[in-house]
């Protein structure tokens, strides 16, 4: 077993180079840099400053020696500073001599992201599992009709639509939550409890939205685990051998079908990291999804590949765990993976 | 099928309606109510919160450069010079500014006393300190060309600044306007590129900064020991809200003070809800920016002077300006703002005239041809691409253009990209027939880099490639005159030339329109050429008036 995951994350490697590698291609495939759009189209920029901008930035280099230099700085896990933001730095916080702070941009964007994540995947799966299973139950009757095409309108609803009009019932017509941002004015002020309340009541709607259009998929794929498991001898077998309904549904028949459910949480890892733009730009949130956009527009190209490098590393790190969590849930994967 | 289809038209219509019972229920005021349209004197203190689309990347201007970053920044820095409400130069830090005889040295004299927000005194030193700043070559700055061209800076005095240039350069009076002066004490040995200055900055302004909160908001405070005396709004808030639809919620709800809104929300919305109109007052300054067509002088056939002519002639100002912005907006027929010295009075745009538009076609020799409607000459269509980037403004300006040069037989082609793509791979390359875009309306008349046959290199603002041995003189001359009067005559024959051949044809210059909650008193209305935010540090906040549920 050991080995086994010694192999895979050695094979990460050479992954992680060339994943990089087509990205910084990728990027720079696109027309434009930092210089058009920074200056943008300002007459008192002139071209000569802006040359010399992009020689400090190595953008006049060979795409590939700047990819060069950039691998250099990530083997020692340097990932730069930004060129749009006054040379923040991309991922963690820095110290200069004097001892000032200077936040991370990565760093300040994603506990934010991956909170609203996890609570919206927390609630699908509170949500979702027993929809799926009630579905299942109910196949081709009432509830199931009424559960599908409510799930299914919230997967097909726009979201930014749905946002906007639950922003004005719930803060402009009503008084009952806060309308976009992250904290009200005067939060600092408030003590944790508070401050805990104030941030949940502004992070009520955006989780809500986005985990709307999560439902959908989880519940159809329990509801449809739950069928082929339930039509399986072993359940037959249960059935006849007197075990109650509950005990075969949920002992027997739920735990066998919550297994692909592992490999899609483990697809989902590196999506917690990742936001929306437009759920994030509609409630005003300091997320990873407005960053990388951002960034895109702006060429930011340390902003881009930082995202890009911690991105895919979750990616190939998450299907190693859904790899390893399906072994240890299921005894014929774990020996497949001795032999 | 048909029954998948009704179905799903059946639910877009409950959709619909729920969205529709929504927006029909609004809130009634509640209990006590204040009259925000009473007279109230003038008193200190409270809070005015705004809200902006984008988060400054820094504060010091010469670096960040993005207009997020200038908004926050200008209460907080000053300038040796500044506008005054009629955009005329005024001493900001500088007491007086005096240019010699031959034109070539400016020496600022600085008003006495002038301190920083931490106490420690501003000398000429701060600004010599400030221009090495902006023209070293290690500074990430696109903005240093203007300061460059000071041959020598000096402090004779520590209350006296002195630049010489090699030439007289009128411009220079206008760039020290721009340059936000910068404390040596605390930046002196620090690297300005990445310091830690520039997201907890000291300066001399009305304001200081008070908190920072990343990607939410910024507050600023009164600074106690400004150079220009004291503000009376107390704290001003600066909250990020990338997307128009909430910002303008928010303002709804009474989160936000002001905000800048579209013309469908000032000429629609507003009117039809009288609660908001009772809440805000609705105000129109001058925009900064004219929005127009441009031709690539380096094709055919828009090296004929005659079919530029025929474009202008053929669309349809007022109908761009009804249909775009609402009527929210003028036409101009200089790159100047209307109402300034900057613009020739004698200018006025050309007419709409299709007919007039279709002999000029004709007179340069097209002639209808297969039928299709498309005028041809030696077998070449007029057909061409207008490519413009994502702006709803100017996409919708390129369709209603499109229509009206179809009527008199050229086709259009719309094509909306990017703005990095747009700049990178067609602007620089040159490789367009037309394109919507916008200029500045500049302050300053300075339009060399745009104007003169000199810019033309790939990365320079003359992209069009207009060149006219005429205007390039006078813009040469323009640029060696510090005389305004000499200075108008100028630039107001260099608007004639161009209005006559008609390299661009300018579209319109939309208002600003802001939104102002009326417990914010101390408006000039209307506004003056400089904006209605030329005297934001007289508005004052009544008690009464004031939010209750900020306590700190």
């Amino acid at each position: 077993m050991l080995n086994y995951l010694l192999k895979r994350l050695f094979w990460m490697i050479p992954l992680l180079i060339g994943i990089s590698l087509v990205s910084f291609l990728i990027i720079h495939l696109a027309p434009g840099d930092i210089t058009t759009t920074e200056a943008g189209f300002d007459p008192k920029a002139s071209e000569e400053s802006r040359q010399k901008l992009r020689e400090i930035y190595h953008l006049d280099k060979p795409v590939i020696v700047q990819y060069g230099l950039w691998l250099e700085r990530m083997v020692k896990l340097d990932f730069g500073t930004s060129f749009a933001s006054h040379q923040r730095p991309v991922f963690l916080q820095t110290k200069d001599k004097d001892g000032n702070v200077t936040p991370g941009m990565i760093e300040e964007a994603l506990p934010i992201t991956l909170l609203i994540n996890v609570l919206s995947l927390a609630l699908i799966l509170v949500i979702a599992l027993p929809l799926g299973v009630i579905s299942a139950l109910t196949q081709n009757r009432a509830p199931d009709r009424a559960i599908t095409l409510f799930v299914f309108i919230g997967f097909a609803i726009p979201g930014f639509w749905l946002a906007l009009l639950l922003m004005y019932w719930t803060g402009v017509v009503h008084d009952w939550l806060p309308i976009s941002g992250l904290h009200s004015q005067g939060a600092d002020a408030m003590n944790w409890f508070a401050y805990t309340l104030d941030t949940l009541k502004h992070l009520t709607l955006p989780v809500l939205i986005s985990g709307l259009s999560g439902l959908a998929g989880i519940s159809l794929f329990v509801r449809n685990g739950m069928l082929d498991v339930l039509h399986q001898d072993y359940i037959v077998t249960a059935r006849a051998k007197g075990l109650p309904e509950n005990t075969v549904v949920y002992g027997h028949a739920l735990r066998n079908a919550l297994l692909p459910l592992i490999t899609i949480l483990g697809l989902s890892i590196p999506g917690l990291i990742g936001g929306s733009v437009i759920a994030e730009s509609i409630f005003a949130i300091p997320g990873m999804g407005k960053l990388f956009y951002d960034a895109v527009l702006m060429r930011d190209f340390p902003v881009i590949m930082g995202i890009l490098t911690i991105g895919s590393a979750l990616t190939l790190l998450g299907n190693l765990l859904a790899d390893v969590a399906y072994a240890w849930a299921d005894p014929r994967v774990r020996r497949g993976v001795m032999q | 099928m048909m029954h998948n289809l009704i179905k799903q038209s059946a639910l877009f219509h409950s959709l619909l309606l729920v969205s529709a019972l929504l927006a029909a229920c609004s809130k009634t005021p509640s209990g006590n109510t204040v009259d925000f349209n009473a007279e109230y004197p003038p008193e200190d203190g409270g809070t005015m919160i705004d809200a902006t689309r984008g988060e400054p990347s820094g504060l010091i201007t010469m670096i960040a450069g993005e207009a997020a970053a200038s908004a926050v920044a200008q209460n907080i820095f000053s300038s040796l010079l500044r506008f005054d409400k009629n955009l005329e130069f005024e001493g900001e830090l500088a007491e007086s500014w005096q240019v010699s005889p031959d034109q070539k040295t400016i020496t600022f004299k600085l008003k006495p006393n002038l301190k920083w927000a931490d106490g420690k005194p501003l000398t000429s030193a701060d600004i010599l300190f400030t221009w090495k700043l902006v023209t070293d070559d290690k500074t990430r700055t696109p903005y240093g060309s203007d300061y460059k061209l000071v041959i020598r800076a000096e402090t004779p005095d520590a209350r006296t600044f002195k630049v010489s240039y090699a030439e007289p350069y009128a411009p220079a009076i206008n760039s020290w306007a721009g340059l936000q002066i910068l404390p040596k004490h605390l930046l002196q040995g620090q690297d300005i590129n990445n310091t830690p200055f520039a997201r907890n900055p000291t300066g001399s302004h009305y304001y200081k900064l008070e908190k920072w909160r990343s990607g939410e908001q910024i507050s600023l405070v009164r600074n106690s020991l400004s150079s220009q005396g004291p503000a009376r709004i107390e704290r001003l808030v600066s909250r990020f809200i990338p997307d128009e639809a909430s910002q303008f919620l928010e303002l709804m709800a009474n989160n936000i003070d002001t905000m800048t809104l579209n013309p469908v929300q000032y000429a629609r919305i507003f009117p039809a809800r009288p609660e908001l109109e009772q809440k805000f007052g609705l105000y129109k300054e001058l925009g900064n920016s004219y929005t127009y067509l441009g031709f690539n002088l380096k094709h055919k056939p828009f090296d004929d002077i005659r079919v530029r002519k025929a474009i202008n002639y053929a669309i349809n100002k007022q109908e761009l300006i009804d249909g775009v912005l609402l009527g929210l907006g003028e036409p101009v027929s200089s790159p100047y703002k209307p109402g300034t010295r900057w613009t020739n009075p004698d200018l006025t745009p050309y007419a709409y005239d299709p007919g007039k538009a279709k002999e000029l076609l004709r007179q340069a020799g097209f002639k209808p041809r297969n039928g299709d409607g498309v005028l041809e000459r030696n077998g070449k269509p007029l057909s061409f691409e207008i490519l413009t980037n994502q702006n709803k403004q100017r996409e919708m300006s390129a369709v209603l253009i499109q229509r009206r040069l179809k009527e008199v037989g050229i086709d259009v082609r719309i094509r909306v990209l990017e703005w990095a793509s747009f700049i990178g791979r067609f602007i620089k390359t040159g490789d367009f027939d037309m394109v919507v875009l916008g200029w500045s309306l500049a302050i300053d008349p300075d339009q060399y880099s745009i104007w003169h046959s000199s810019q033309q290199a790939p990365g320079q603002f003359n992209f069009i490639g207009y060149n006219n041995p005429r205007v390039d003189r006078l813009l040469e001359k323009g640029r060696m005159e510090l005389d305004p009067d000499k200075r108008m005559k100028i630039y107001h024959e260099f608007a004639q030339i161009l209005q006559e051949e008609s390299p661009i044809v300018y579209l319109f210059a939309g208002y600003g329109l802001p939104a102002i909650h009326k417990r914010i008193k101390g408006i000039d209305n209307p506004a003056p050429p400089a904006g209605i935010g030329h005297n934001s540090q007289d508005w004052y906040i009544p008690q009464p008036l004031r939010r209750t549920e900020i306590s700190q």
